[in-house]
């Protein structure tokens, strides 16, 4: 699958640039069924490559699935999730990890 | 009215259920009539009349109930919907249509095609004849006596009583009672309704008080001299419908109707106990319960009752700073201009608000710091807190009353939680909940299968070993609850891994269906959740494996860190509101507010974001924490974009959605992946047995810096070591 693909690429790379991720979901509604099933299936690769990096997964009802990704000196970026598949999810992370801030 | 008695909830449990979705949640009155809707279809509802009004109820539903879902309350002084029934004051006595006698309302279930009469001549006889009675030997007291404005007693002698009175003769006069520091006892006001009786048999777990003699010669009391040593001692006194039981720090301080009522959240420990702050004057006079059904029900510790007086003492009112000769020297906000620094590291204690939380990681990674530490340790091998079924409570304190088998590991929940531990009394109670406990040999109230101390035991139950295994595997509906006090040692990731097994185990036996929850952490500290849903690391040790030249200590009180562990020069900023520990190493002082004195978002240990609410203004020149945090940040060139409550909530949303999800609580899942992660955690177990800080009653009253310098918690410690007899009390009457 290409998220997992995308996820193999990303390795141990997620503290290159990010200082934090955070994935804000819902947890039943169709829009965030994307990034619910990134986490089920990706998640567990993406931590035990970078054990020490805070992915911080907040579930809340009722809210828009978004990505936030937090750089050096406090900078933020937040990308939308909403009605992504799992591989666009992976694709967006991607994206944030390589920006640079 | 009736003050005590307006929040009654009827306690078919049904009902409750049925309501859980709706406002029950935020604890309204349910006086919504929800059996209408299938009234012909349900066979099993009964059809019965109040005051000529039907009115469909459950069969085994008492007359006193079914008034009530009417509407029409019947007064009593014995009967407690949270209580047994007694039936003993015989005020509830109403009138049943072609029934010989009245009967008792509390105690008599409805039977098909009655109608009753709550407001006819026989049954206004009965409650002024009951009256009669019962003021009969009451001391005229009502000027000198603290449940004036209050008093169940005076409000309804003036609904039901008699207008005069025709008494003539003597009355009996009782001894009072010493149980304790916190409980004043005047017995000749008591009416033996019992509550306070069946209160500490049944809910406290503590069989403490009983009733002695017969008739007129009739005592409540402890027959021996004896305390009553119950953490919720202080609940009988909200019980006890006159002023037999009342709280001794208040006494004779304020009348009920001077005080403003502020409805607020208690921190001093992670339950998130619903409270109503009293105020007059600018001053805290005392501390109520707030009724919470998912929560807290009707009930406060007594930590939470009595430590207000701490807020009074050990304040600090003023900035201050260190001068060349090493004294703290008080100074303004204005001079602190001069302080600019840009490196450095920041720990948060135990009771800050998610408002400055968020203000103060915000700053440290606008100046590139991602060192922000709680004192509370949690290991972060495995999925750490990532995921939020990791750290919380997850069964929620009402999943308790669900659950069939509950396994604590390494907690003493009566002193870490009081409350949820009257929960698991109650289900231990009414639900044949089993309970089985890791951990040292502790009093709970209730009684328990001790499987052992040591690590090993826990080893042999993660690895399917032990006995216990086969009663966990038949648990229709297990709970595994792993206190935060045994996550706090070096092979706590060990410890977490052994839980997170078992659970995952338990559950698979069970064949629970997928929305229940096994694993559950008990925290002991209010602000441990919302840290860690924003972010924070858990522990001290990146402090200490790099220690800063700057350390900015938010509220840490818990002796984490000292001096010896930084360098020789480094400076140290403490904001708070209490000059305990971490005030004294500190360089620098900033008077921060309590949890009284400001409007804050605090976390329980279920992840219920609850708000407190401004009582009182905080003394001398101290302000809110995040508004404190937001001056520095503009001092320090990073000026944070928020400037009202209101911004700094919505940021509040922006790291973590659930912290403005007042009173409600988020599912969190991914338990299976956090499992996956934890089974790679290369720990092992430490031999030494799991023993819990808090084991008898005297260390449950200081633990943090608002008891620590309550003059109540004191009296309270040294009437549990010495004795009730060696507190030293005015003598009053």
């Amino acid at each position: 699958m290409a998220a997992a693909a995308v996820v193999r690429g990303i390795g141990s790379n997620l503290s290159k640039n990010l200082r934090e991720v955070r994935l804000h979901l819902c947890q039943i509604s169709a829009a965030s069924q994307g990034p619910r099933d990134f986490i089920e299936q990706h998640y567990v690769t993406l931590k035990t490559a970078n054990p020490e990096f805070p992915i911080l997964i907040r579930e809340c009802s009722g809210v828009q699935p978004v990505l936030w990704a937090r750089y050096g000196f406090g900078k933020e970026h937040s990308v939308s999730l909403d009605n992504m598949n799992a591989d666009q999810v992976a694709k967006a992370l991607e994206s944030v990890v390589n920006a640079k801030p | 009215m009736l003050v005590h008695l307006a929040t009654n909830m009827l306690r078919l449990p049904a009902v409750s259920r049925a309501l859980a979705g709706a406002a029950h949640s935020k604890g309204s009155i349910a006086t919504t009539n929800n059996v209408q809707t299938s009234a012909r279809a349900s066979s099993n509802m009964v059809e019965v009349f109040v005051d000529g009004k039907p009115v469909m109820v459950e069969p085994g539903t008492t007359v006193l109930q079914t008034c009530e879902k009417v509407g029409v309350q019947i007064p009593r002084f014995c009967y407690h919907d949270r209580l047994s029934v007694a039936g003993n004051c015989r005020m509830c006595l109403v009138e049943i249509e072609k029934a010989p006698k009245p009967v008792a309302a509390c105690a008599m279930p409805v039977m098909k095609g009655w109608n009753i009469l709550t407001n006819s001549e026989k049954t206004r006889k009965a409650r002024e004849g009951v009256m009669e009675f019962l003021l009969s030997n009451h001391p005229l007291d009502c000027p000198i006596c603290d449940q004036g404005g209050e008093c169940d007693l005076q409000d309804q002698s003036m609904m039901f009583g008699a207008d005069r009175s025709r008494f003539t003769e003597g009355k009996r006069a009782v001894e009072d009672k010493n149980i304790g520091p916190l409980i004043k006892t005047i017995m000749t006001r008591c009416i033996h309704c019992t509550r306070c009786v069946r209160f500490a048999s049944e809910v406290a777990g503590v069989e403490d008080l009983g009733t002695t003699g017969r008739g007129n010669s009739m005592q409540i009391g402890t027959y021996v001299e004896k305390m009553f040593m119950s953490e919720l001692s202080g609940n009988v006194i909200d019980l006890c419908p006159v002023g037999a039981l009342t709280s001794k720090p208040y006494a004779f301080t304020a009348r009920p109707w001077e005080t403003r009522k502020t409805e607020s959240i208690d921190v001093l420990d992670a339950v998130g106990s619903n409270i109503v702050v009293s105020t007059r004057g600018g001053e805290v006079m005392r501390i109520l319960p707030r009724l919470n059904e998912d929560v807290n029900e009707e009930w406060i510790s007594d930590k939470t009752r009595f430590s207000y007086d701490g807020l009074k003492r050990q304040r600090l009112i003023q900035p201050m700073v260190k001068d060349a000769s090493g004294q703290l020297v008080a100074t303004t906000w204005e001079d602190l201009c001069h302080l600019k620094t840009t490196d450095f590291r920041a720990i948060a204690g135990g009771m800050v608000d998610a408002e400055a939380l968020v203000a103060l990681k915000d700053l440290l990674n606008r100046l590139d710091s991602d060192t922000l530490c709680t004192e509370e340790i949690f290991p972060m091998a495995g999925a750490g807190t990532d995921l939020r079924s990791n750290y919380l409570l997850n069964s929620r304190i009402t999943g308790i009353e669900e659950c069939d088998l509950m396994l604590l590991v390494g907690t003493n929940p009566r002193y870490e939680a009081p409350l949820f531990n009257a929960r698991v009394r109650k289900s231990w109670l009414h639900n044949e909940l089993q309970v089985a406990m890791v951990g040292h040999k502790v009093d709970l109230s209730y009684s328990y299968n001790h499987l052992g101390e040591t690590t090993q035991v826990l080893q042999e139950i993660a690895a399917g070993t032990h006995p216990f295994c086969k009663v966990l595997a038949q648990a229709k509906k297990p709970v595994v609850v792993v206190g935060s006090s045994a996550l706090q040692r070096e092979d706590g990731a060990a410890i977490f891994k052994a839980v997170s097994t078992i659970a995952q185990n338990s559950r698979a036996s069970s064949g629970v269906e997928e929305g229940w929850k096994v694993l559950n952490v008990l925290h002991r500290v209010a602000s441990q959740v919302a840290a860690l849903d924003l972010g924070y690391k858990p522990g001290v040790d990146a402090i200490r494996k790099n220690p800063p030249k700057v350390l900015f200590l938010l509220g840490a009180d818990a002796d984490c860190i000292t001096r010896a562990d930084l360098p020789k020069d480094s400076f140290i900023v403490y904001q708070g509101h209490h000059g305990d520990v971490g005030a004294v190493m500190a360089d620098v002082i900033l008077p921060g507010a309590a949890y009284t004195e400001k409007n804050g978002t605090y976390v329980n240990t279920e992840g219920r974001a609850q708000k407190t609410r401004v009582a009182v203004t905080a003394p001398g020149m101290a302000r809110e924490d995040w508004k404190i945090l937001r001056a520095i940040s503009e001092l320090a060139g990073v000026t944070l974009p928020y400037d009202t409550v209101d911004e700094v909530r919505r940021r509040l949303e922006e790291v973590s959605p659930n912290l403005v999800r007042y009173d409600d609580v988020e599912e969190s899942n991914y338990f299976k992946q956090a499992h996956e992660l934890s089974k790679a955690v290369n720990q092992s177990l430490l031999a030494a047995p799991l023993v819990p800080p808090q084991l008898t009653v005297k260390d449950f009253y200081m633990t943090d810096p608002i008891s620590r310098a309550s003059q109540t918690m004191a009296k309270c410690v040294k009437a549990a070591t010495e004795g009730a007899a060696a507190v030293d009390e005015p003598s009053i009457c």
